[in-house]
């Protein structure tokens, strides 16, 4: 396999988890609120895009659907755990596990007459990669059009969280009591931070199923662990100084987390069965990574900084 | 005005009755404007859960809570901050740790106001005031604007929540109007028919200034705009006489943490603080002496009641002795 191709491989399969792992970054981080409610709302923005596809809607409304189903998942996580008092964790296992029932109701509005399906595929439907002449960009048009989304999330999402409610949402995340003491709604602003996430994470759904032209109930499993991994590989690789440096690590983890996975199966040409191994591998390692920055970093000082420690 | 009335509340109510805490015992107070009040106790003797039924993180079992005319028992937590600055004990509860000092000040800054998710959270000139305001405190907060709170030290966090709590950002002339008729004692019809008047008034008189301005043909346009600017700020002052919600500042043992030295800076800036801007103030204490050098009234709590509710005269001839062998007594301490 030719390196170029490679690129556009882990380019087309790292994009869209960008969006994703920005999303689970929201609530995991910014709010401190860990949001199982990911798998659910990607497998629900997935299957709203592409049964939508199917039964001929434009992909860009299809797309933006699927970010809104997503955006309602996160709605109601947010108001179990507000409103009704649910404990953080389980009111997003609440959600995805409604989300399993509703996405084979989603899926089957592609069979007419209705029957619960749980595999659609696209044939020759347009999606929104059909913008771009593929005889021109010959597989590129993926990378392009995500990467051109990415960045525009990007945007939004940083100049978001430095709006005055962006401001009170990071603040309700840090530290609840202060915010209430300013003034600040926290039920509202919770809310409002998981809808965000999830919608961004529903966009990311709907980016994965027109990337593979299917989408069925199964897909979605093991994409909250990929975000997580991101978000953990960007933030021991390329810092977290700030929040806009922070959203850009994350991006690059993904892309890394990628990137390591795509040389293995197609370079090394890993057996796909032992695949989830190479993931929970790499998983510990992006866990263990600061405490071996850590460690290289004592072991560096102790060889080459010897003298300043014998002064002391 | 803040009355407390008959406030009562229990804890662990669902248990065992012999683990039931009456935590506050009937408890009336009324705190009047302008007051300094130090309040002393043992722990557990109700200081810190009056605190909390005053800023709504508690709910009473029963009684009212006042503030001037209106019973605000049952309003939220987040609403009634606007009318209440607050420093807790812990330096870290106060400010957003991983948020920079800056971002600390914009987001208290916005306290009353709607935080509207298309505006940009900074300004220019609001730094500029932040600045100002810190270089007051003498402790070189201002030098660390950009960085996150949680590497300044505990001293500085207790300022930096101390301007937080105090700083204010001024209501809007509706928000004024609407809250001189729902904070205003007795009849609501007279106070609304007074404050429209009065606000009807100011508004022509500053219209018809403005329009007087805009005719004078001898002025140039720089005096012009001073003289608007001027105008403005008169009718601005005029409005502003029914502001009736200056916020009341609760000082929750918010020196208890730091080291004497800091923590008799911390108060020193308190003390002018409160003086300065006429503050109601609340501060909660352990230090007797503290207790007797600020502030112009003093109560002490001992087992969910007020034991001791002296001001003016009487606590300034109150001796530290005396407060202690007082203290002793009402706690049962040998």
């Amino acid at each position: 396999m030719d390196i170029l191709n490679l690129i556009r491989l882990v380019l087309s399969s790292g994009l869209p988890c960008c969006l994703l792992a920005i999303g689970v970054f929201l609530t995991f981080r910014i709010l401190d609120f860990a949001d199982m409610t990911a798998e659910g709302s990607l497998l629900l923005g997935g299957s709203t895009c592409v049964v939508m596809l199917f039964n001929g809607v434009p992909a860009p409304i299809a797309t933006i659907c699927g970010m809104l189903v997503g955006g309602a998942c996160g709605f109601i996580t947010g108001c179990l755990n507000r409103l009704l008092k649910i404990p953080k964790l389980l009111s997003g296992i609440i959600t995805m596990t409604a989300s399993a029932s509703l996405a084979l109701l989603i899926l089957g509005f592609s069979k007419t007459p209705f029957r619960f399906t749980s595999l659609v595929t696209l044939t020759d439907q347009k999606t929104i990669f059909s913008f771009l002449p593929a005889s021109i960009f010959k597989g590129w048009q993926i990378p392009i059009v995500t990467s051109a989304i990415v960045i525009l999330m990007i945007f939004v999402i940083y100049f978001f969280f430095g709006t005055e409610y962006g401001m009170a949402i990071r603040a309700t995340g840090i530290n609840e009591r202060m915010a209430k003491a300013q003034g600040i709604n926290t039920t509202v602003t919770t809310i409002a931070c998981t809808t965000i996430s999830n919608s961004l994470i529903g966009l990311a759904g709907a980016l994965i199923c027109q990337i593979e032209a299917s989408m069925n109930t199964a897909s979605a499993t093991g994409y909250l662990v990929v975000g997580l991994a991101s978000i953990l590989i960007g933030e021991t690789v390329f810092g977290k100084r700030s929040f806009k440096n922070s959203l850009i690590s994350i991006c690059l983890g993904s892309i890394v987390y990628f990137t390591i996975i795509s040389l293995a199966t197609f370079v090394f040409h890993m057996p796909s069965e032992l695949s989830k191994i190479l993931y929970a591998v790499l998983i510990v390692l992006a866990l263990c990574l600061p405490m071996i920055k850590e460690g290289i970093m004592k072991l560096w000082n102790k060889i080459f900084k010897k003298k300043t420690v014998e002064v002391k | 005005m803040l009355v407390l009335k008959n406030i009562h509340k229990e804890f662990n109510t669902t248990g065992n009755p012999e683990d039931l805490v009456v935590a506050l015992d009937d408890v009336s107070l009324t705190i009047e404007e302008g007051e300094f009040v130090t309040i002393i106790g043992t722990n557990g003797s109700g200081k810190s859960t009056t605190m909390n039924i005053i800023t709504g993180a508690m709910m009473p079992d029963r009684g009212q809570i006042f503030l001037n005319g209106a019973d605000i028992t049952h309003m939220n937590e987040h609403e009634r901050a606007r009318y209440y600055g607050r420093v807790f004990q812990d330096p870290m509860m106060g400010t957003a740790t991983e948020m920079s000092v800056l971002e600390n000040l914009e987001v208290a800054y916005r306290k009353g106001k709607v935080h509207s998710p298309f505006k940009w959270g900074f300004s220019k000139q609001e730094k500029e005031y932040f600045i100002n305001e810190l270089k007051k405190f003498d402790l070189g907060i201002e030098e660390k604007l950009n960085k996150k709170v949680g590497t300044m030290s505990g001293g500085q966090r207790q300022a930096l929540t101390l301007l937080m709590a105090t700083m204010r950002n001024l209501p809007s002339h509706n928000r004024i109007r609407k809250e001189y008729v729902y904070f205003a004692e007795g009849d609501k019809h007279k106070a609304k028919e007074e404050v429209e008047t009065g606000y009807k008034l100011a508004k022509d008189k500053y219209l018809k200034a403005k329009l007087a301005i805009k005719n004078d043909k001898s002025l140039t346009s720089q005096q012009r705009k001073e003289q608007l600017k001027q105008a403005y700020e008169t009718f601005d002052s005029e409005v502003r006489k029914f502001d009736v919600t200056k916020p009341i500042l609760l000082l929750d043992e918010h020196t208890a943490a730091l080291d004497p030295k800091t923590a008799k800076k911390v108060l020193e800036i308190t003390d002018k603080i409160v003086h300065e801007s006429k503050m109601t103030a609340l501060m909660i204490t352990h230090n007797m002496a503290d207790a007797l050098k600020y502030g112009n009234r003093l109560i002490m709590f001992a087992h969910g009641k007020i034991v001791l509710d002296i001001s003016g005269e009487e606590k300034a001839k109150m001796q530290v002795n005396d407060l202690y062998n007082l203290f002793q007594v009402q706690n049962n301490i040998e």
